[in-house]
């Protein structure tokens, strides 16, 4: 096995960029929607092949076992192509959270699986009256024998209907305090009673989905952390989500986009574009440098803090801006729908736009980071 | 229309009460949102029986002389028709017809294509569309490429035009091209030999039409309008359908406001409805403060376009309106989705569709930047003093 962190970052940076080069589908990409299995499924293999699929695992569960220095070049890597996120929920989410909180038998079935492809999950957490206040899910899962038997709705499931698993939060215990009650569970999609209906975005794709639960037989072994617990599995996860989301990758390539076709326009000669342009891009390369600074805490392995989320809020909202910006230099041209030559620029100017718009509402939204920095970064009064 | 009831002294007055009531009327009956997503992205756009509907009520007539069938009202008029139906996204074309295309024919110097045409574009049977634009960004008229050379007593167009609102339905093109002795307004019919459209589909479920000219015959009773005549029936239509589209645009910020606010008061998250959250009062607030920003400013500009100002003013106006109109839409149509959460996110919820209308309006005949461009220019505020 490979450590590859011993690798100089020029070396692994180099094998990444051929290997990718080498083997990513043309066609798919920087397609901003997101990809579904189906397309995905060939490069995944190839990536399961090469033992590339888990960067964040440790190598003994066959992940790459990637620091956080070499995990910013892989991810740099596969943006710089315009690599499309895969339905990667199951690496990123439910590996992790089964080798801290996992039974060895949840471990030994679910792990393998996941790297390879064969068990595809999805994240059941919002119902439709838990949003942002996600602790009021009502979604219940009542001990039955050796089951759970779980009744409710999940919604905004991003892609369900490609999924074999789904990993989700219910209700174990009417009786306690919000968050204490929680349970987080496991569940084949295919268990008799669950229903999934996708849901069309504004960009006009289906990709999320509403998930039906009636009288659900989940088996017990399928509990993961200890009943009543779930909260605290759930949130384990939150601030390494929060600086990966955080992460200037995103708007920088919005930027790009709209620097070339600003440069064949000609809009570079207009001052008063070039001011919104710049005080853009000196917004991103500053967020560059804060988010070098939590990388650097991260690499140091001290803990990420809840000042986090002011990556999220600045990243999201400068990619959001650049998409405003981007319209408004298409001009007429910038509201006509699909993807067209531009003065020699293939562009797209209404799906980076619509794509943008949900940035500041799904991963805890831009008020709910605000919240969070007043009330335990500044420590303002409730 | 209904003879008034003689309570007002002011004819004015009357008109208006009477045009917010049956536009009011329309958008509870004749329209609703399943229509504007059936015809969504249609090759049709929008359903004539409506047009048909609407000519019946007037308001195709609204800014035409009553010599030539019209009501003869001004923009105040057509700006309570034009913005009441933007509330309901109707699909229809009146501004891009009865605004833009009506004004260049009516400010023309064709006495008998008026006589002949305005009756039946106020009768709804011809819908007429005018295509002034070649190239994105622009918002000066004058910049036209295409060329009409003198052929047989007439003229033989050549060239292309773009970002034509209104064209999936047209019947008739009102095109500009240069002549050698200066710039001209053509009457095209649809279908004309040489005269060939293509539609590109828009944000917002419509389109806009490229019309390619290859030796389009014109003869010279389908003059429109010519030399300093035609220029001035241009800029007049263009300042006239910005300062209507601006009345949209309000039209479709306060309908996604009224639903932003009815959904703080509604949605329960942390066991309270999200209104109460004064982050969110706030933002609401600001909101609240663009929507009658807007709405002040247009009632002004649309006042003073009425005393039919000099060209320059009359410029300075419609690009004050427009930059106004066209960001408060945009700002409040955004913001919209983010205070819904997911739900706005979806094409099932009506916030997209605003949203997008209010991208499209928001863009055509100028955005907010273009505007507030040219305004800097007429004000004179790049010249030294
Ligand atoms: C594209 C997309 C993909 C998603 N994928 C998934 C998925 O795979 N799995 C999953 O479980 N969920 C998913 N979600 C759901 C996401 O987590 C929720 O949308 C999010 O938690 C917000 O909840 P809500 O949509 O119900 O909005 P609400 O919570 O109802 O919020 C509405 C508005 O109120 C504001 N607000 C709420 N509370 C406060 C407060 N206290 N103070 C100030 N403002 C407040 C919000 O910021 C927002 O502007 C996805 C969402 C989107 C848009």
């Amino acid at each position: 096995m490979t450590d590859w962190n011993a690798m100089s970052d020029e070396a692994f940076r180099r094998e990444m960029r051929a290997f990718i080069e080498a083997e990513y589908p043309r066609e798919l990409r920087y397609i901003l929607r997101r990809a579904r299995w189906d397309e995905m499924k060939g490069w995944w293999g190839k990536l399961y092949g090469k033992g590339w699929i888990a960067p964040n695992w440790p190598r003994a569960e066959g992940g790459m076992g990637l620091d956080a220095g070499k995990m910013v070049i892989y991810l740099e890597e596969m943006e710089r192509y315009g690599v499309a996120r895969s339905p990667d929920q199951g690496i990123t989410q439910v590996g992790p959270i089964l080798m801290q909180f996992g039974t060895e038998a949840q471990k030994r079935h679910y792990l393998p699986r996941t790297l390879s492809g064969e068990c595809i999950w999805c994240q059941g957490y919002s119902e439709p009256n838990a949003g942002s206040d996600l602790a009021s899910l009502q979604t219940a899962a009542v001990p039955e024998g050796d089951h759970f038997v779980v009744n409710g709705q999940k919604i905004w499931t991003t892609l369900a209907h490609d999924a074999t698993h789904i990993y989700l939060l219910a209700r174990t215990d009417r009786q306690a305090k919000k968050q204490q009650g929680i349970s987080f569970l496991l569940a084949d999609l295919k268990t008799p009673g669950i229903t999934i209906r996708p849901i069309r975005n504004i960009a006009g794709h289906e990709e999320f989905c509403e998930v039906f639960f009636d009288r659900v037989r989940v088996p017990r072994e399928n509990l993961v952390g200890k009943l009543n617990e779930g909260w605290t599995v759930a949130k384990a996860l939150l601030s390494f989500e929060r600086l990966n989301i955080g992460s200037p990758r995103r708007p920088q390539y919005a930027l790009r986009r709209l620097e070339m076709l600003a440069r064949a326009k000609g809009l570079l000669d207009d001052p008063g574009f070039v001011d919104r342009f710049i005080a853009l891009k000196l917004d991103l390369e500053d967020l560059a440098s804060l988010y070098g600074r939590f990388v650097g805490r991260a690499k140091r392995g001290e803990p990420l803090g809840e000042d986090v989320s002011m990556l999220k809020i600045w990243a999201m909202e400068t990619w959001q801006q650049l998409t405003e910006l981007l319209i408004e230099a298409g001009a007429e041209e910038g509201v006509i729908a699909g993807v067209r030559e531009i003065a020699g620029v293939e562009t797209d100017f209404l799906s980076p736009f619509y794509y943008a718009r949900p940035a500041t509402i799904y991963g805890g939204s831009s008020e709910i980071q605000r919240n969070i920095l007043a009330k335990y970064v500044l420590k303002l009064p409730s | 229309m209904a003879a008034a009831s003689g309570t007002h002294t002011n004819p004015g007055v009357e008109h208006r009460a009477l045009l917010a009531e049956s536009v009011a009327h329309f958008v509870a009956r004749a329209t609703d949102i399943a229509r504007v997503r059936r015809l969504r992205g249609s090759p049709a756009e929008h359903d004539r029986a409506a047009w048909t509907k609407m000519a019946g009520l007037g308001w195709l007539g609204i800014l035409v002389p009553e010599r030539y069938g019209g009501l003869g009202l001004g923009l105040t008029e057509m700006a309570i028709v034009a913005g009441g139906l933007a509330r309901g996204l109707v699909p229809e074309p009146l501004n891009a017809a009865g605004v833009l295309a009506t004004t260049a024919l009516v400010a023309g110097d064709n006495e008998a294509l008026k006589r002949e045409q305005l009756p039946r574009m106020v009768a709804g049977t011809v819908l007429p569309a005018l295509a002034w634009q070649e190239r994105a960004a622009t918002l000066d008229a004058g910049a036209i490429a295409c060329r009409a050379g003198p052929f047989e007593g007439g003229f033989r167009l050549n060239g292309a035009k773009r970002f034509v609102a209104g064209a999936a339905q047209a019947d008739a093109f009102l095109v500009s091209a240069n002549t050698p002795s200066g710039v001209a307004i053509f009457w095209l019919p649809r279908g004309a030999a040489g005269v060939e459209l293509a539609l590109e589909p828009l944000a917002d479920g419509r389109s806009f039409g490229t019309l390619t000219l290859r030796d389009a015959l014109a003869p010279a009773a389908q003059v429109v309008a010519s030399g300093a005549a035609a220029a001035e029936a241009l800029a007049l239509a263009l300042d006239r359908a910005a300062a209507i589209a601006s009345a949209e645009l309000h039209g479709v910020m306060s309908r996604a406001l009224e639903m932003s606010l009815e959904y703080l008061r509604t949605r329960v998250q942390f066991a309270r409805p999200i209104g109460s959250f004064q982050a969110l009062q706030h933002r609401a607030v600001d909101l609240h403060i663009q929507k009658e920003l807007a709405s002040a400013v247009l009632e002004d500009a649309l006042a003073a376009l009425d005393r039919e100002p000099a060209p320059a003013a009359r410029a300075a106006l419609a690009s004050r309106v427009k930059s106004r109109c066209s960001d408060a839409a945009l700002r409040i149509t955004r913001e919209t989705i983010q205070l819904h959460g997911a739900i706005g996110f979806t094409d099932e919820y009506d916030a997209g569709l605003y949203l997008k209308r209010a991208l499209v309006l928001a863009a055509w005949l100028g955005g907010g930047a273009a505007h507030r461009r040219r305004y800097a220019a007429l004000e004179g505020v790049n010249r030294e003093s």
